[in-house]
């Protein structure tokens, strides 16, 4: 029982984690129908920004965490944001009115070459490397069921970054602005809508999350290495999938699903951890194949 | 409309100063070939005016990359003058050549030679060999440009059957020789210092003639004759194949290298039937390749073997094959119910799910991490493939054996591309990729006929996986990662959806380009990132376009304008 009660937090905060990328992609979806492949690269970049940082930082101020660890979490948001902005200016904005499937592989090569970069140019790539000690120790103790405070920093800054989301969108003037484009972007163009800044803003804000993703996955993970954008991002997509594409709700409750799944069946299902993936991959299949649209999509979004 | 507004306004600007730049161009691209190019002799010795296509012993005393930029400088000064269609594509092609291969030796003499000094005036020698070449180079582009760039002409000429065939004889046979070229330019893997220069400036001498070649509508041409002959026109080329290892590439370590190339570029083929063909995207692909590999890894009696039958190659392959196909059915399956997008995502689940089987030795017949090593070679008529062979007086390199082989292979499977991209199947499958609810209410079955195409692209790719594991070796879930089923995608999309010759080619600039460029090895995949996106932006439809429209990835306008001229209108727009 105590096994299973400590799965699911774990499940829980490996979800939040994912919550924070996979909003990236489906707002991006949401927006121009563009799998952003490279939004899991995103998320690593965001995380060597974050210790690169770090590395930066004069000794003295490495040692007190109250300002080391805000500064990383500045550091990431901006290369996050940096590289996602570029990436859109140079390689998708071009594209946008070209067939489908071109975004979708220029998309790939930009996945591509964001892990190659920093394997080549980021010093001792190649290894694991090790994440800063800054982030606050111990665990959070509630009867059988540990949580690293690392752990709970996650769950709350996903929750709360998710409803600031989700308000900013539904409140806000520029949100109104994003929905008419999903909804549809020439109309929102005669009601004076730039398309072009909200498509940026989109990216932005996926960027953003994707840069606190991040610094949380090394302090969470205590190492990262650049393999972490792929596995993650896929995940990550996946939940987007299964929450319904383009819904910000349906996004975060399908990425708690897929961390359930994760720590769940690598606990019990035969093979253990080694095949948590298949089990992930096995559900996104059955969902896209008897569900597209995803738990919380409208059916007639779909309009591969 | 407003495509014929950009080019006049450039023309404008331009047009009475085209023949005369293009003239300038061409003399100046003729004088710096006969100017020094280096100030010193390099540690490494002089910089090597030597590369293997010589025709004679040093015309005018210039040999190498100096005779490359002085027959493109005279090139450029006959297409100036001479009556001939699309001129200004044809200067521009070779200006970029010229550019091109002055850009890349002076880039090299500079960083080998510790500055600029190399390439200008040091120590009382004066070099400005490359400076010129480069200012040639962009002039005759700037001219190309002022002459205007009309879209290619079609030309109507249907030669007799014997001058077709005799045509397509020499054309393939100018191919065999430029493939041979290619391979032994700057000799093999590391013992040139300059290898990487002397091939990629060789690379830049036949883009330029080749580019100058199709503005000038010969290859479009020589495409729709080699169609209308197309079986003469495998034999050929299959021939061709199997003439190399009697060129200056026939020997272990090319043989080695075109078997694999060959080998990729078979499979290649199989992913251009369910991508370029029925224009669904598949990005787990490799793992059919993987499966094949597999199956006939187990039935080779190798020692780490695990069903402990020893089949003949021709009959493991047939497993190998078919037990692919019936995976690419199962994993086509979905395209029932998926399309588009989620269908590339859920194929890509279904190769990471391979990846994963295979690496945790599912079912115990994968070894996991540690391979399936010591598979025997193929061995027919009590011959082993892997030792060198004599032929009367010849005797050919080891690894010959298996390259024939595989060109077979090659051709096999092209031929099978052929005829079914020009069969009733083939005609449903366009049409599904075009436009799939109007192909269903024509009363084509798109759910059988997209499975079908994920089987046979799949079963392709399972005996190309046959003959990969033999001639390996060793069968390790490493080689068939997600990274693969890009490059594969990549060669496709590089040569042309839809293309035969295309994918080959595509598959063989992947495949070589990292042979040669041992220098950048470190950069390879990035490069491959950047010329992912790159080749999307501006030659989405590939290197060798298929002739028929496309839906997917570029239409070309019904007026015949090419794609990218179409994208260049907005940019002129907001300007």
């Amino acid at each position: 029982m105590s096994v299973l009660l400590q799965q699911l937090a774990n499940g829980v905060v490996q979800g939040s984690l994912i919550a924070l990328i996979a909003l990236g992609y489906t707002m991006v979806y949401g927006i121009i129908q563009l799998i952003n492949f490279a939004h899991g690269e995103v998320f690593m970049v965001a995380s060597y920004g974050g210790l690169a940082t770090f590395t930066l930082l004069p000794d003295d101020l490495k040692k007190s965490p109250a300002v080391a660890l805000p500064l990383m979490f500045v550091g990431g948001i901006v290369v996050a944001v940096v590289v996602a902005v570029i990436m859109e200016r140079f390689a998708y904005r071009p594209l946008r009115n070209a067939p489908r499937l071109a975004p979708l592989i220029t998309a790939l090569g930009v996945s591509v070459f964001l892990q190659e970069a920093v394997r080549v140019w980021y010093p001792n790539a190649t290894s694991n490397l090790p994440y800063p000690k800054v982030f606050p120790e111990g665990n959070l103790t509630l009867g059988p069921v540990n949580i690293p405070w690392t752990g709970v920093l996650l769950v709350v800054l996903s929750v709360g970054l998710s409803i600031l989301l989700q308000t900013y969108i539904n409140r806000s003037r520029m949100g109104r602005a994003m929905r008419a484009t999903a909804q549809d972007p020439d109309t929102a163009k005669l009601m004076g809508v730039n398309p072009d800044r909200v498509i940026v803003l989109t990216f932005i804000f996926g960027a953003v999350l994707a840069g606190v993703a991040g610094v949380m996955f090394g302090g969470y993970l205590s190492n990262i290495n650049i393999d972490m954008g792929f596995q993650n991002g896929i995940f990550a997509f996946t939940a987007a999938v299964l929450g319904g594409v383009g819904s910000i709700r349906g996004a975060v409750i399908g990425a708690f699903i897929i961390g359930l799944i994760k720590t769940l069946a690598g606990q019990y299902m035969p093979g253990g951890t080694q095949y948590d993936y298949v089990w992930i991959f096995v559900v996104l299949i059955l969902v896209l194949v008897f569900r597209p649209q995803g738990l919380f999509g409208e059916p007639e979004r779909v309009r591969a | 409309m407003s495509t014929i507004d950009t080019t006049s306004g450039k023309r404008s600007a331009l047009a009475p100063l085209g023949k005369p730049l293009a003239a300038v161009g061409g003399v100046l691209g003729i004088v710096a070939a006969l100017l020094p190019w280096v100030t010193f002799s390099l540690n490494d010795g002089n910089w090597p005016d030597k590369s293997t296509l010589q025709f004679f012993d040093a015309p005018l005393a210039v040999t190498g990359f100096r005779w490359h930029v002085l027959l493109l400088g005279v090139f450029i000064l006959v297409a100036a003058f001479a009556p001939i269609p699309s001129r200004g594509r044809v200067v521009r092609a070779l200006g970029w050549g010229l550019a091109v291969i002055s850009f890349i030796n002076g880039a090299y003499i500079t960083s080998k030679g510790g500055g600029l000094g190399a390439i200008t005036a040091a120590e009382g020698v004066t070099a400005f060999g490359s400076i010129a070449g480069l200012v040639a180079g962009v002039l005759t582009i700037l001219a190309g440009y002022g002459i205007g760039l009309e879209p290619v002409g079609l030309w109507k000429f249907k030669p007799s059957k014997p001058i077709a065939y005799l045509v397509l004889l020499v054309s393939f046979a100018a191919v065999l020789f430029a493939v041979a070229a290619m391979l032994t330019t700057g000799g093999v893997g590391t013992s040139n210092p300059y290898a990487g220069a002397i091939f990629l400036s060789f690379l830049g001498f036949a883009g330029g003639v080749l580019g100058a070649l199709s503005g000038v509508g010969f290859v479009r041409w020589l495409s729709v004759l080699s169609e209308e002959h197309r079986v003469f026109s495998v034999i050929v080329l299959a021939a061709c194949a199997l003439l190399l290892p009697f060129t200056d590439a026939g020997n272990e370590y090319w043989m080695t290298v075109a078997a694999n190339i060959g080998i990729y570029a078979a499979t290649a083929i199989g992913l251009n039937i369910v991508v370029g063909l029925a224009g669904l995207l598949d990005l787990g692909y490799v793992a059919f390749m993987g499966i094949g590999a597999l199956v006939a890894a187990n039935f080779s009696g190798a020692a780490a073997a695990n069903f402990g039958i020893e089949l003949p190659f021709p009959v493991a392959a047939v497993i190998a094959a078919v037990v692919a196909g019936a995976f690419g059915a199962i994993v086509g399956s979905p395209t029932l119910r998926v399309r588009g997008d989620y269908l590339a995502i859920v194929t890509l689940a279904f190769g990471e799910i391979f990846t994963r089987s295979a690496q945790n030795d599912i079912g115990g017949i994968s070894n996991g991490s540690n391979a399936i090593p010591g598979i025997p070679a193929v061995s027919l008529f009590g011959k082993e493939f892997n030792r060198e062979l004599t032929l009367g007086a010849v005797k050919l390199p080891a690894g010959v054996l298996y390259y024939i082989l595989i060109v077979l292979l090659v051709a096999a499977t092209m031929a099978v591309f052929a005829n079914l991209k020009f069969s009733r199947i083939g005609r449903a499958w366009i049409a599904i990729r075009e436009d799939e609810d109007a192909a269903r209410a024509m009363g084509i079955q798109t759910g059988k006929k997209k499975i079908l195409a994920f089987l046979i692209g799949a079963t392709l790719a399972g005996l190309a996986g046959a003959v990969f594991a033999h001639k390996n070796g060793t069968v390790s879930y490493e080689s068939f990662k997600f990274l693969e089923s890009v490059t594969l995608l990549a060669a496709v999309i590089l040569g042309g959806m839809g293309s035969i010759p295309g994918a080959v080619l595509g598959a063989s600039l992947l495949f070589v380009l990292p042979e040669k460029l041992r220098d950048f090895d470190n950069y390879r995949l990035m490069i491959f990132g950047l010329a992912l996106i790159l080749i999307m932006r501006f030659r989405p439809q590939g290197l060798i376009p298929d002739r028929h429209r496309r839906a997917e990835l570029a239409d070309e306008d019904v007026g015949g304008v090419p794609v990218d001229e179409v994208h260049e209108v907005p940019k002129e727009a907001k300007a």
